[in-house]
């Protein structure tokens, strides 16, 4: 019995990695197909890179926080507030605004998890709330209007050229790499895999629990906050067009990735798959001139399918 | 036996989970009309896997079933079951807790009470009624599943089992006897409702047959009519106790196949620490949480095992989770190696200060799907993690392994390696997963909640192997079980516990001598 029934469900446990690589293959192949210019030349992968980075390290915090077996909604919010802040205080006080804006982006961190870890709120509804907080902050901030920067400082944090790459690429690598030296070699890293594993034994096991949520939510927004710092740089802008809408995509990379929504599977490095099928699905459709509503679309199926094949629905019989 | 007592047959059972083990290997049980039959045997002998195919849960691969002689199909699912009579009360999660005694009697037969759409509440509360009365059941119909004791809610499972069988068969057919499959049904109660149970039992017995699936040796004996034993999926032996008598010893050594644990700690052997002259780690003074437990003060010394005993319900649960920081008390100190410790911490503030946990339910504690070396490096960060540019901790994956593998050379853990996953484990070697991991950490005191609960005797005796060497090594226990004999075994102190108040306090001789063992 043990034999066939273990190598049947690690098959199903690796299936979490057969899927975001196959699929990444045949979603190379088929865009290619369909696009004779996709991955063409230099400049179609730099465009890509764009699209793909402050993606990723969004993605990266997103992932502890689905690890842990949480949600955090406010992260496109908070990314948005971010470069909004860096964007208007700009001006007048120049790459301070960074610190300013990363804390508060902490602030909405710390504020997620002790909703979660001192007054038990599920993680959807507290973050749900807070995303419209930061939403708002956003609007308020800017007065609802783009803030364009010209100056090219402003602009060299994401956009200088190193070896043919933006170095917003090297900023998302370097944070996706962080990340994964923090889930898998680390005590911090194993108590957020604990934690969305079995709470309970987490619990026995001297950790930390509500010490852990709180930081594993200021992590995803202060990923969150540099992701919209260098994502204003990029676009040398604070604008209103990220948001909410972000969220399903972001979702949808993390799960794609492999992770999965009941927690303490899955990793960030796999979120680096999940991200580039996202991005180029997205980027692939809109080549083949799909618009943004039926990409929409497609993005939640994904989401819905790729949350169903990844979650582990021995240990969460019934989900409320 | 006469033809007309046999009730159902099942024969030459066999069958094979993915054609690797066989969970069960040509297995003949008959059951007898209005009698307690009683299947014993290990952890993985193939009890449940029976019941499961009595009851339709399973096919067997082969095998006959006869009813009242008549040979029939094995029946394809528990509905078809129930309307041969046949049904089964599980171990645990039966019961609903919000729910009135009534709308859960009734859980899914609503459908034959509904008029227009309408649930008949009369008819049901009348029919609750007349079936509490017949079948001795005595509690307020409209109170909530969680405020009746254990042993009742046991007894409406029972009653709603026999009412289930009634309604499936239909009619007022009193000429089918039901035969009702109790899955461990004591495991939560404490001694005085055990007793209770059984009474209850026995008084339905003229009218029901039940088959009483238990490895607890002691009630087997004293309830069934008769025992089959099943070991690795065989039988191994049966027991007609009107006619044969045989000792509790006996009855161990069939379902384990080896020495019991009864002889390995007879007499001389019960291991008590010399602990007179040690310091003192913990002390507790006058602990108190409104409700379940008052004025609770004792010491123990380094290396020493104190015992809280006593009935389900008297506290002991209560001030173990206390100590290790579940349950927060409403009063008194707890003083750790003489600093006091906040009775308001959480479990890993106790931690911190040398307070660890152990639990013998198997999943609780444990990662399931983490390999054994993360569960053992889990609380042993300390031992595992290096400081290359001291702010940052890194786990030494080799360091990790080395740890984990020392444990399960020590603890004779049966696995591939280190890095097989726990859930891949038998529940005897994920509990000594589960308590290895402390062996390393050395906490300076112990909790132990049931730790051998559910598991087989051999892995019993590793564990208690396992604890008395802690002792040895100076970590203090402190044990919360069910099992007098576990007491004897592992503690110099017992203290009686009764309506969350101290009653006395034995030594392990005097213990042995009061519950004569």
């Amino acid at each position: 019995m043990k034999e066939a029934v273990l190598s049947r469900e690690r098959f199903q446990r690796n299936l979490n990695t057969i899927i975001p690589i196959t699929g990444l293959i045949l979603l190379m192949i088929g865009l290619r197909m369909a696009n004779p210019y996709f991955l063409a030349s230099w400049d179609s992968v730099i465009t890509l890179v764009y699209g793909m980075s402050f993606f990723l390290i969004a993605a990266c915090g997103l992932t502890f926080v689905i690890l842990m077996g949480s949600f955090d909604f406010s992260v496109p919010s908070v990314l948005k507030l971010s470069a909004m802040i860096f964007a208007v205080l700009y001006p007048s006080i120049g790459f301070l605004s960074i610190p300013v804006a990363l804390a508060v982006s902490l602030v909405f961190g710390s504020v997620n998890g002790l909703l979660l870890a001192r007054f038990n709120i599920p993680s959807f509804m507290a973050t749900l709330a807070t995303s419209m907080v930061a939403e708002g902050a956003a609007q308020v901030i800017s007065g609802g209007y783009t803030r364009m920067i010209t100056d090219p400082a402003f602009r060299s944090l994401s956009t200088t050229m190193i070896a043919g790459l933006p170095s917003i690429f090297y900023w998302a690598i370097a944070i996706w790499l962080i990340s994964i030296f923090l889930t898998f070699a680390t005590p911090f890293g194993r108590a957020i895999y604990a934690v969305g594993g079995n709470l309970v034994g987490a619990r026995l096991a001297g950790i930390n629990v509500k010490m852990v949520r709180i930081l594993v939510f200021m992590l995803c927004s202060l990923f969150a906050g540099i992701s919209g710092i260098l994502y204003a740089s990029q676009i040398q802008a604070g604008h209103m067009q990220v948001g909410v809408l972000d969220m399903i995509p972001l979702f949808a990379s993390v799960v794609v990735g492999g992770t999965a929504l009941t927690g303490g599977v899955g990793g960030v490095h796999r979120t680096l798959l999940g991200v580039l099928i996202i991005r180029w699905l997205d980027s692939g459709l809109s080549m083949i001139a799909i618009d943004l509503n039926v990409r929409m679309i497609v993005f939640g199926a994904i989401a819905i399918v790729m949350a169903i094949l990844t979650i582990d629905r021995r240990r969460i019989k019934i989900m409320k | 036996m006469a033809i007309q007592n046999l009730l159902l047959e099942a024969k030459n059972i066999s069958k094979t989970f993915d054609n690797v083990v066989r969970a069960l290997d040509a297995v003949t049980i008959e059951v007898r009309k209005n009698e307690i039959l009683s299947i014993v045997g290990e952890n993985g002998a193939g009890k449940s896997t029976l019941m499961k195919i009595l009851v339709g849960v399973y096919q067997p691969d082969s095998g006959e079933l006869y009813y009242g002689g008549r040979r029939i199909p094995f029946p394809k699912n528990p509905i078809e079951a129930l309307r041969r009579g046949i049904t089964i009360v599980y171990q645990e999660r039966g019961v609903i807790p919000h729910l009135k005694v009534y709308q859960f009697l009734f859980l899914g037969l609503e459908e034959k009470f509904t008029r227009l759409g309408r649930l008949q509440l009369e008819k049901i509360i009348g029919i609750t009624k007349s079936v509490f009365d017949e079948l001795g059941v005595r509690c307020d119909l409209g109170s909530y599943m969680y405020e009746l004791p254990l042993s009742i809610q046991k007894m409406v499972e029972i009653a709603r089992a026999i009412l289930s069988i009634r309604l499936a068969i239909g009619g007022e057919s009193s000429d089918i006897t039901p035969i009702i499959i109790l899955d461990e049904p004591t495991a939560p109660l404490s001694i005085e409702e055990r007793d209770e149970l059984f009474q209850y039992i026995l008084s339905l017995k003229k009218n029901n047959s039940f088959i009483f699936v238990s490895h607890i040796i002691p009630e087997v004996m004293r309830s069934s009519d008769r025992i089959y034993v099943l070991r690795d999926g065989k039988l191994v032996a049966h027991h007609d106790l009107s006619i044969e008598k045989i000792s509790e010893d006996q009855l161990f050594r069939e379902i384990v196949g080896r020495v019991s644990y009864y002889e390995l700690y007879a007499g001389h052997e019960y291991g008590i620490a010399e602990a007179k002259g040690k310091p003192i780690i913990l002390s507790v003074r006058n602990l108190t949480k409104k409700g379940y437990y008052q004025d609770i003060t004792f010491d123990v010394r380094e290396g020493e095992c104190i015992g809280l005993f006593g009935p389900a319900g008297c506290g002991k649960s209560e001030v173990a989770k206390t100590l290790y920081g579940e349950l927060l008390a409403d009063g008194g100190k707890i003083i750790v190696d003489n600093r006091e410790v906040s009775i308001k911490g959480e479990p890993h503030s106790r931690l911190s200060r040398g307070i660890g946990y152990f639990s013998g339910e198997t999943g609780k504690e444990l990662f399931l799907y983490w390999p054994i070396k993360k569960n053992v490096s889990i609380v042993n960060f300390e031992k595992v993690v290096r400081r290359p540019l001291k702010i940052v901790s890194v786990i030494s994956f080799k360091a990790e392994k080395i740890l984990a593998e020392k444990i399960v050379k020590k603890l004779r853990i049966k696995a591939p390696s280190v890095e097989a996953e726990c859930y891949s484990l038998s529940g005897g070697s994920k509990q000594k997963v589960s308590v290895g991991k402390w062996l390393e950490r050395s906490p300076k005191i112990l909790i132990l909640e049931d730790p051998t609960i559910g598991i087989d005797v051999g892995a019993r005796e590793d564990i208690y192997e396992v604890l008395l060497e802690m002792k040895k090594n100076g970590i203090s226990l402190v044990l919360v079980s069910d099992d007098p004999k576990e007491y004897a075994i592992l503690c110099d102190k017992v203290v009686l516990m009764r309506d969350g108040k101290l009653q006395k306090v034995y030594t392990n001789e005097d213990f042995r001598k009061v519950m004569e063992l």
